[in-house]
């Protein structure tokens, strides 16, 4: 089983978003440290552009190439709820916090409608091993946004 | 561009505080004359992030006559006192005089900011001595000390460049390290107010020119005259100009408002795509 990595598709983490104090420095380095251990050739799993652009970011950072085919790691973008705050992105759901528990629990069984509703970016956290059996390096909600990032070996 | 004993990055946009060790000075009228005052006030501009103070001993209007001997004893220990204490601050020291100049760079002094436009032929030669920088100044050739009456360009903006870059090429041939030249077209100075408002709409020709450019728009005459507002009311005017002279490329701001400016110039500055907003989340997380 090659090594597989998780990060949240955060566009402050590209270069073209960069500002002079790091709005998520400890994200950035977390994610970082994740992306390092795929080896050169990463494959990048996303839902849409923003999350391909930011894994091929992440793993240009780190010295790798993207690939299509013969991955020495798979780099997997997605993240828990956009609605955890009122200041969030998706402004205050309820249901975020229990939603977000769920997939911290495991990533079988998403409410694909939930996470809908919920601005959740979870289609290509399906199949994923629980974090439980992973090194989760950063597991937080700093923006209203909840992030993982964990590498699985 | 080096100053004196300090170096900067090509793209930073400095401010440089302005200290008047002068008893009638337009804006503050005195309020740092005393020696104690004035320490204050570089105290003030110093924690206002300023990385430059402009410490000036006689004014530029017209007024009493104040001798070499005057000026000096207004402005040295004042430089020296202030090199002690700020080892990291860049001490500009406004005067015309040659004599002046030596005096001061011997204190300690980093820059001699030519408001008169080489009245004094040899301060070149006082800037190249000392390895000091020098702010070549456009005045269209008046008398320091004179006020603009009925002066006509062909074209103002096109004299500036003329008068600032010959004068750089002077210090240049002096001496002086060509990334310690800085040119102005000041603002005011040699100018009536249809001219100063075409030098700042046109600054991007002085930018053009490849040497840093200083500008020192703060609350001045054409500011006051293009709003009808008095001395104490012209911030607001000073910062539209300023913002126009920051999208065009100026490189130094000389001002009494360090942090309105510094505010004024960083925002300007990052809509030109020459630096990042401080902390920019809002759709981004």
């Amino acid at each position: 089983m090659r090594a597989r990595a998780l990060v949240p598709g955060v566009p402050a983490l590209l270069p073209s978003y960069a500002s002079l104090d790091d709005p998520v420095a400890p994200l950035r380095a977390a994610c970082l440290s994740a992306v390092g251990e795929l080896g050169p050739r990463v494959r990048v799993v996303a839902s849409g552009p923003s999350g391909r652009r930011v894994g091929a970011a992440l793993a240009e950072a780190v010295g790798a190439v993207v690939v299509d085919a013969d991955e020495t790691g798979t780099l997997v973008v997605g993240n828990g709820s956009a609605t955890r705050t009122e200041k969030a992105p998706g402004h205050l759901d309820e249901r975020a916090a229990g939603f977000d528990a769920a997939l911290r629990a495991s990533f079988d069984h998403i409410d694909l409608a939930l996470a809908d509703e919920l601005w959740a970016d979870v289609t290509c956290l399906v199949g994923l091993p629980p974090l439980a059996d992973g090194d989760v390096r950063y597991d937080d909600a700093p923006y209203g946004v909840q992030y993982w990032v964990a590498v699985w070996g | 561009m080096r100053l004196g004993r300090h170096a900067f990055g090509d793209d930073d946009p400095l401010m440089m505080g302005i200290v008047n060790r002068t008893p009638d000075s337009f804006f503050d009228k005195g309020a740092t004359w005393a020696e104690d005052a004035a320490f204050a006030r570089v105290a003030e501009v110093v924690a206002q992030g300023a990385e430059i103070v402009d410490i000036g001993g006689i004014k530029a209007a017209p007024g009493v006559e104040i001798s070499a001997a005057e000026e000096k004893a207004r402005v040295v220990d004042f430089v020296a006192q202030v090199r002690a204490t700020y080892p990291d601050l860049v001490i500009s020291v406004d005067t015309w005089r040659a004599e002046v100049g030596a005096a001061v760079c011997a204190a300690g002094a980093d820059v001699l900011n030519d408001a008169w436009g080489g009245a004094d032929p040899e301060l070149v030669d006082v800037a190249a001595e000392h390895d000091a920088a020098i702010i070549c100044t456009h005045t269209g050739g008046v008398t320091p000390r004179t006020r603009p009456y009925r002066i006509e360009y062909d074209d103002v903006v096109a004299a500036a460049i003329a008068d600032t870059t010959a004068y750089a090429q002077r210090a240049l041939d002096a001496g002086v390290a060509r990334e310690s030249i800085v040119i102005d077209p000041a603002h005011d100075f040699g100018k009536n107010t249809f001219h100063s408002l075409e030098v700042t709409r046109r600054l991007g020709e002085m930018v053009a020119t490849g040497w840093p450019v200083l500008v020192s728009l703060s609350n001045k005459d054409f500011v006051g005259e293009t709003l009808g507002l008095d001395v104490g009311e012209r911030l607001v005017g000073t910062l539209a100009a300023t913002s126009v002279c920051a999208l065009a490329g100026a490189r130094i701001y000389r001002v009494h408002q360090v942090v309105e400016t510094r505010q004024t110039v960083d925002m300007v500055w990052s809509i030109a795509g020459r630096r990042p907003p401080l902390r920019a989340i809002r759709g981004l997380q």
